[in-house]
């Protein structure tokens, strides 16, 4: 049961991006569409997990002094195996991803799960605390890029569905806003905001 | 957690770390490399297909390549004209990109691409809307330059992107190399 825990509590109380507000520079960037935003989640979620696996193997052999280091050097490599795989099998999003793959090096989650819970706990926690916060930062990336690319170009997967609903022929228009990065951080505003009124005791007095 | 490590064992853990990730990613790299060649060579001939106006996916660029354009010193030869490729650096890395050109040296379509330049700044230039804009220009006697408020009815002057003069000057000078090694071209086709 605690093992399950750890799965699902950064779907809600621990989410990443809107509770601890990390990771949201990726999250901003990479949600225009739906597309790029299931990739970099996927490839979050592999590395996140993948990482916390690693250095909870490690965690007794690990020098506390060179801690950080060797984090890093676990965590480099497995961004650009990731990187490498992209841009092997899926080149297209690979290309729209660009540098936000490589700063997945930099993603505060990544670094945060491995000093606060993998230098820690044993193998198949860290994992699963691994697996846990990069579903719960896919989930809120997901969201994100739905919502933007629905009202911001009208498709969804590149599939136009305004244009098979016939709404521009009654009038309606894609917002253009929904594209750039500030909606998608008014957006992330509102998540927080629904999540809060729903959950109390998140709110700091 | 109290435990100490020997300066040795910190020397000896950090070597044989590093030499382990530096393993697993040469053979990682080795082994994917075909396949991201591939999707590099299909990728470029996409880009040329796309200055004659031919769309083509990655899947059947080969085959409206082999169709379409024939090879020649370089540039790529196609019904109406020629394909002349561009390369040359950016604000961050390098960029490049094509340019179809008619018998009158009228630039029919262009293409441009860049490994890293700022999204939605000198990015831009791998845009349509930043490659439409050399459409009607001219590569016969002075080559096409980027410039801020560019007049439009002037054939050797394109708009350059707002935000991102690096990579303008990067595509100027890139266009400018180019038309140096076409008009050599020319001139060596007339003799």
């Amino acid at each position: 049961m605690k093992n399950f825990d750890l799965i699902k509590s950064p779907f809600s109380k621990n989410n990443s991006i809107t509770v601890q507000v990390l990771g949201v520079c990726s999250c901003l960037a990479v949600t225009a569409q739906l597309k790029p935003a299931v990739v970099m989640a996927l490839s979050v979620t592999v590395v996140v997990a993948l990482a916390n696996l690693i250095i909870s193997l490690l965690r007794n052999t690990i020098p506390p002094r060179i801690r950080i280091i060797v984090q890093l050097v676990v965590v480099s490599m497995l961004v650009v195996l990731v990187d490498q795989f992209l841009k092997a099998f899926v080149y297209d999003v690979s290309k729209q991803l660009s540098v936000f793959v490589g700063l997945i090096i930099t993603n505060c989650i990544v670094m945060g799960r491995l000093e606060a819970f993998a230098m820690s706990n044993k193998p198949l926690p860290s994992l699963l605390d691994g697996i846990g916060n990069g579903l719960g930062y896919s989930v809120i990336l997901i969201a994100l890029g739905f919502v933007r690319e629905l009202l911001g170009s009208g498709t969804l997967w590149g599939y136009p569905v305004m244009e098979r609903l016939g709404l521009y022929g009654i009038g309606y228009e894609n917002n253009g806003l929904m594209i750039m990065p500030p909606m998608a951080l008014i957006l992330v505003g509102i998540i927080i905001w629904i999540h809060r009124t729903r959950n109390k005791d998140l709110c700091e007095q | 957690m109290a435990k100490t490590f020997s300066n040795r064992y910190i020397f000896i853990y950090s070597a044989v770390l590093v030499t382990v990730v530096a393993l697993i990613l040469t053979v990682v790299s080795v082994s994917l490399k075909p396949l991201q060649e591939r999707n590099q060579q299909a990728e470029q001939k996409q880009m040329i297909l796309k200055t004659i106006g031919v769309e083509a996916t990655r899947d059947n660029a080969d085959e409206l390549y082999a169709k379409h354009i024939t090879e020649a010193d370089g540039y790529y030869q196609f019904a109406g004209g020629i394909v002349i490729p561009l390369h040359g650096t950016g604000l961050w890395g390098p960029i490049w990109g094509y340019l179809a050109l008619n018998s009158e040296n009228t630039v029919v379509g262009a293409v441009f691409d860049h490994k890293g330049e700022t999204p939605g700044l000198g990015g831009e230039i791998a845009s349509d809307k930043f490659a439409a804009r050399f459409i009607g220009k001219k590569m016969d006697v002075q080559p096409i330059r980027l410039k801020k408020n560019a007049d439009k009815a002037n054939a050797y002057e394109v708009d350059a992107i707002s935000g991102g003069t690096m990579t303008s000057n990067g595509v100027t000078a890139m266009l400018a190399e180019a038309y140096e090694d076409y008009s050599n071209l020319r001139k060596e086709g007339q003799q």
